[in-house]
């Protein structure tokens, strides 16, 4: 492989890379603004300049400046090599880098510093991107000056609201046009573009349009500054009481990586970030996916309940074993759910096999919803390819409710909330125990309902339409008498008298590793 | 180590002679007496000084040697100049708290006894964008343990411990909850209830006016 030199490290590098993005392969940073790794390149924010040796024999290209001398109290002529974004420039063999060791480097980028802090309002305080903010980073790393302008800085417009998601700042805008590529490259939707010259620049909206395609909210993720940021996240909480964990949204098929953003005092997740998978959502996630994390809080089963009654867990969960105790194995049925992790149903459907005996295995999830070319499935499960691996005797949902409305089924234990399509048959089956996320015809229907914990409350492995299994961490404590839905099944299969042969998530992942898993390749 | 001689140790030491109990002492009426006429005399001092207001105010005065009784919570020992009392909330000029809501004071507690709920000004607020607000501000007074961080995080001059109040003995936990318009209440020592750090944005009245059309 060829390999070029960047500082004292040998930098291997694949053809057609640049500098940056080779550096950025094997974890060495070359400070930018405007590169993303996920974007093409404009080389305009001056920020990863590098000093180039020249080729052996060849002198170094070197421009002409004036330097201010204090003792002599004047300019005077001096020489400083050509500096090279390293952004654009093609890494090639053999090539000398110098990006720490350069004292030139070191200055252009303390100048760029400087230029981009300008007219920069310094707001701080007030702005969400505190605390992960480039300029920020950048200053303490490049300039560590003070602002030596004394004029009142330029002035432009602030808060102007693009679209239902995001707002405006342009006067902490560095105009590095991440988000106008963004736009114009990924979202293939070019809504936002640059207006003006010079310090006045500013990112605007075409005229007569919003900023209100699928993918807004990454315009605010590629931001380097806090010029765009999000409505749903503005306020709301400063980054950096927030904690991250690894996980997979599961608003669609797709199962974009994502880190899940939480408050570890109050327990609230606040956001979700995209994490980089080339092989599955590279760099991105749609707003859907972005705003899903709502739903951890929002219209969940957090209590168990009997007959619309809420009652102590312990109890509901005798009566349910008291039900399936005497269930005749041919009216019995077991519904998983795409919506719920392998684990929770590797866990229903043992207990389906093992503990009631039953043959009838159905599976349900959230409906279809629109999808596109770029990462969003119709299919809204996360882990239909999971559950068709699992159990592929598994029955669709239709025909549940058509055993449902035929009166063949009178014991049903079901996993998951949502059904994808009617579910009015779901009243007539006699005996309906709904371990449940969320509200639903499941949790509306059932004689019983046992609180299961969220996505973001346990860990879960999802098999992604690609066929790739996922893992997802566990951020927050289960809410409310939520629990795990493949801990209910274990008490469930407890006072049954039919235990499992796994006590722990890593048991029940051991168990469930051999038959179940499907291969595929992990990220 | 030489061996130490059997029989009644040798005391050592001064003799003290024993006090002589005359029969004035030992019916104590004459030293009940003298008692009681020092307590008499105590009292119609304080209360002739009481009365013609002639007692030394401990929080200007200096106080007199010996025991002196300071009639706590109407007369007050003074407190140093930087004594750090309970918090207040500056104001700005138009009355509406300094705090942008940043959450630094909050991020700087070790006690974390400050909540924050930030807000946005409304559209076509002047100071929409370039400020926001507390929606809540609150202080657990009982957490405080009034190290003062809070006040030295503050990028704004928003939230000072100058009121010269210390921590009172309520009757309840609630009463300890300071909401932000009791914290915007209290004035400093010297009643001054406003920032020292104007921001001069839009909506101040040092704005110096200058906008994207009107230059310099």
């Amino acid at each position: 492989m060829p390999s070029f030199k960047l500082d004292d490290a040998e930098i291997p590098f694949e053809p057609g890379d640049t500098i940056i993005r080779a550096a950025e392969r094997v974890g060495v940073d070359i400070p930018h603004y405007c590169w993303h790794p996920g974007l093409s390149v404009a080389a305009n924010c001056r920020m990863c300049l590098v000093e180039i040796e020249p080729p052996p024999g060849r002198p170094a290209m070197m421009l002409d400046v004036l330097e201010w001398d204090a003792e002599k109290h004047d300019y005077v002529p001096q020489k400083k090599p050509k500096l090279q974004p390293a952004c654009q420039f093609a890494a090639a063999d053999g090539l000398v880098v110098k990006n720490q060791s350069s004292a030139h480097a070191a200055r252009a980028r303390s100048a760029v510093q400087e230029l981009l802090l300008l007219n920069h309002p310094v707001d701080c305080p007030i702005c969400d991107q505190a605390g992960e903010c480039r300029l920020q980073d950048y200053w303490l790393e490049h300039q560590g000056t003070k602002k030596r302008m004394r004029d009142e800085p330029i002035h432009k417009p602030k808060a102007v609201v693009f679209g239902p998601t995001i707002v405006y700042d342009a006067e902490r805008c560095i105009v590095c046009t991440r988000c106008v590529r963004f736009c114009e490259e990924v979202a293939k939707d070019p809504v936002l573009s640059v207006r003006e010259r010079g310090n006045m620049t500013e990112i605007v909206v075409s005229p007569g349009r919003q900023l209100d395609h699928p993918y807004t909210l990454m315009t605010e993720y590629v931001c380097p500054v806090g010029a765009l940021t999000a409505i749903d996240f503005r306020f709301k909480a400063r980054v950096w009481f927030l904690r991250s964990v690894r996980s997979v949204c599961v608003g669609c098929a797709t199962g974009c990586n994502s880190f899940t953003d939480y408050d570890p005092r109050s327990q609230n997740v606040h956001r979700y970030r995209p994490r980089h998978n080339a092989a599955v959502n590279q760099y991105w996630m749609c707003d859907e996916g972005m705003l899903d994390y709502r739903r951890i809080h929002e219209q969940r089963v957090l209590i168990a309940q009997v007959d619309g009654e809420p009652i102590a867990r312990e109890a509901a969960l005798a009566r349910a074993a008291d039900l399936f105790a005497a269930a005749p194995p041919e009216t019995t049925a077991v519904v998983l759910s795409a919506e719920h992790s392998l684990e929770d149903n590797f866990a229903l459907l043992e207990l389906a096999r093992d503990g009631l005996k039953t043959q009838n295995i159905y599976f349900s999830g959230r409906a279809p919803g629109e999808g596109d070319n770029v990462l969003r499935d119709a299919d809204k499960n996360p882990n239909t390819s999971g559950v068709r691996k699992l159990a592929p005797q598994a029955k669709p949902f239709a025909e549940l409710a058509r055993a449902a409305e035929e009166g063949k089924l009178t014991h049903v234990l079901a996993l998951g909330s949502q059904a994808p399509s009617d579910a009015s048959a779901l009243a007539k089956i006699k005996h309906l125990v709904a371990i449940s996320t969320h509200e639903g015809p499941f949790e509306e229907h059932a004689e019983i309902v046992l609180p299961a914990a969220s996505w973001a409350e346990a860990e879960g492995t999802f098999v992604n339409r690609q066929g790739m299994t996922q893992e997802s961490e566990r951020a927050v404590t289960p809410r409310g008498d939520s629990r795990p839905a493949f801990r209910w099944v274990h008490e469930l299969r407890l006072a049954l008298d039919r235990p499992p042969a796994w006590k722990k998530l890593g048991e029940l992942r051991a168990a469930m590793q051999p038959p179940a898993l499907p291969t595929g390749a992990r990220p | 180590m030489s061996a130490e001689p059997l029989g009644p140790r040798k005391v050592v030491g001064t003799p003290v002679a024993r006090p002589h109990r005359t029969a004035a002492v030992q019916t104590y009426v004459p030293e009940i007496a003298r008692g009681l006429g020092i307590v008499m005399s105590h009292f119609f001092t304080n209360t002739k000084e009481m009365v013609f207001g002639q007692r030394p105010d401990p929080s200007t005065e200096s106080v007199e040697a010996g025991i002196n009784t300071v009639s706590y919570p109407e007369q007050k020992r003074p407190y140093p100049a930087r004594f750090r009392g309970m918090h207040r909330l500056t104001h700005r000029e138009d009355d509406s708290p300094r705090c942008v809501a940043c959450l630094c004071c909050s991020t700087a507690c070790p006690a974390q006894c400050i909540h924050i709920e930030a807000g946005e000004y409304p559209e076509g607020d002047p100071r929409r964008g370039y400020e926001r607000f507390p929606k809540r501000f609150v202080i657990d007074e009982l957490r405080c343990i009034f190290c003062g961080y809070c006040v030295e995080a503050c990028p704004c001059d928003a939230i000072r411990m100058d009121t010269g109040i210390h921590a009172a003995p309520y009757d309840s936990r609630e009463q300890f909850i300071f909401e932000k318009d009791l914290l915007m209440s209290f004035t400093g020592r010297d009643g001054s209830t406003l920032t020292q750090n104007p921001r001069h944005e839009p909506a101040d009245t040092t704005y110096p006016g200058v906008t994207r059309e009107k230059g310099h």
